[in-house]
């Protein structure tokens, strides 16, 4: 096989692409060919040269992408905790908050007769109970009644969601509050 | 890709980490130019996350973002003007007899993959490539650059193994013939 034939065969040994026959006819060339033996050696050259050109990561390049992909909505957001989330992490911590509370409130209007408290508390006690239409009212403190209330309140997630704070809690990221609170899950829009 | 089809931005935040700095290489070595590769590069990652939705996984996953990169490029390319054909397949340095007129490095010479590529050097290499047909610069690129094989090339390039094979030789005759005398000196 002449040079100008085996010259392309050369490239693909270079770059480990050539057959086993396509290299064994190259190697019986170079063998006999010193002109194509320097060929063979600048073609490796110049393939190394190409790595040398990396240019680099410009300043502010993964900023910016990610500003442009979510311009146009081709980025899902990142994950907010919406209300009913919210509601599963609120309660049962409001709740403990307020066993814990409970637990540690001295009852005074529970031990009240027993009590050797001051007078002005067994004046309290001895007050005409609350109206209460379940009729336990005379047990309960002033505390103890708001700490019912708020087992009620919890207990009624609709009223607790009332206050409209868990809509706008977010918990990764600000937003935009014009966002919907309830973004659709797993999927991108504007694409 | 999947995860990120499927609405993870961590998964496109994690694949942008691992391949942007493939993709603006490559975007440099194919525009020559820094600010066209960073603009470029933007476009690539649009791209990738615009076709997310209809992406399926038929081929390697770097096999198919290196296409949108060439695409992306090329059309760039085209944009300012390139034709793709500025320089003949063949080179009118090259002597009748088919051997390119570089001096021989002698026997002692190092392994020609040791060169120094000093800065000179590698602006005259990113000059000469430039100067290449697209299809051939973007085959020598991705083969030698990027380390895609043969067959990965052709995937990204749309043609076969042969034509590769073909367009690298030719890329090399092209770089060497404007090269020689730096790589002889």
């Amino acid at each position: 096989m002449g040079c100008r034939d085996i010259r392309e065969s050369i490239s693909a040994c270079v770059d480990g692409e050539a057959s086993p026959g396509e290299a064994a006819a190259v190697r019986e060339h170079l063998a006999s060919c010193e002109r194509c033996r320097v060929l063979e050696r600048q073609m490796r050259a110049v393939g190394a040269g190409v790595r040398q050109v990396r240019g680099s990561v410009p300043d502010r390049f993964r900023e910016e992408v990610f500003a442009r992909l979510e311009s146009e909505g081709a980025l899902p957001k990142r994950k907010k905790v919406d209300s009913t989330t919210w509601r599963w992490v609120a309660v049962p911590l409001a709740a403990a908050a307020a066993l814990g509370f409970f637990l540690l409130t001295p009852r005074e209007g529970i031990r009240g007769p027993e009590s050797p408290g001051p007078a002005t508390a067994r004046i309290e006690t001895s007050s005409p109970p609350a109206p209460s239409p379940q009729g336990n009212g005379s047990a309960l403190s002033a505390e103890d009644r708001e700490m019912l209330a708020m087992l009620d309140l919890l207990e009624d997630p609709e009223a607790f969601d009332a206050t409209d704070d868990a809509e706008r809690m977010e918990l990764l990221a600000p937003g935009n509050p014009a966002d919907s609170p309830n973004p659709p899950r797993g999927g991108r829009s504007g694409v | 890709m999947l995860l990120f089809r499927e609405g993870s931005r961590e998964a496109f935040e994690e694949l942008f980490s691992r391949h942007h700095r493939a993709v603006v290489r490559f975007a440099w070595r194919m525009t020559g130019d820094p600010s066209a590769a960073e603009e470029a590069a933007q476009e690539i990652f649009l791209r990738i996350a615009r076709a997310a939705p209809t992406y399926h996984p038929t081929a390697k996953f770097t096999t198919w973002m290196y296409t949108v990169a060439r695409r992306t490029t090329l059309n760039y390319l085209r944009d300012t003007k390139e034709d793709g054909e500025k320089v003949p397949i063949l080179s009118a340095g090259e002597a009748e007899d088919g051997v390119f007129p570089v001096q021989l490095p002698g026997p002692d010479d190092r392994n020609p993959e040791q060169v120094v590529w000093e800065a000179q050097l590698t602006e005259r290499f990113r000059r000469a490539l430039g100067e290449l047909p697209e299809g051939h610069r973007a085959a020598f690129v991705l083969n030698r650059g990027d380390g895609l094989s043969y067959e990965e090339v052709a995937q990204v390039l749309g043609v076969t193994v042969q034509a590769v094979k073909t367009r690298i030789f030719r890329a090399r005759e092209m770089l060497l013939s404007r090269l020689s005398k730096d790589l002889s000196a």
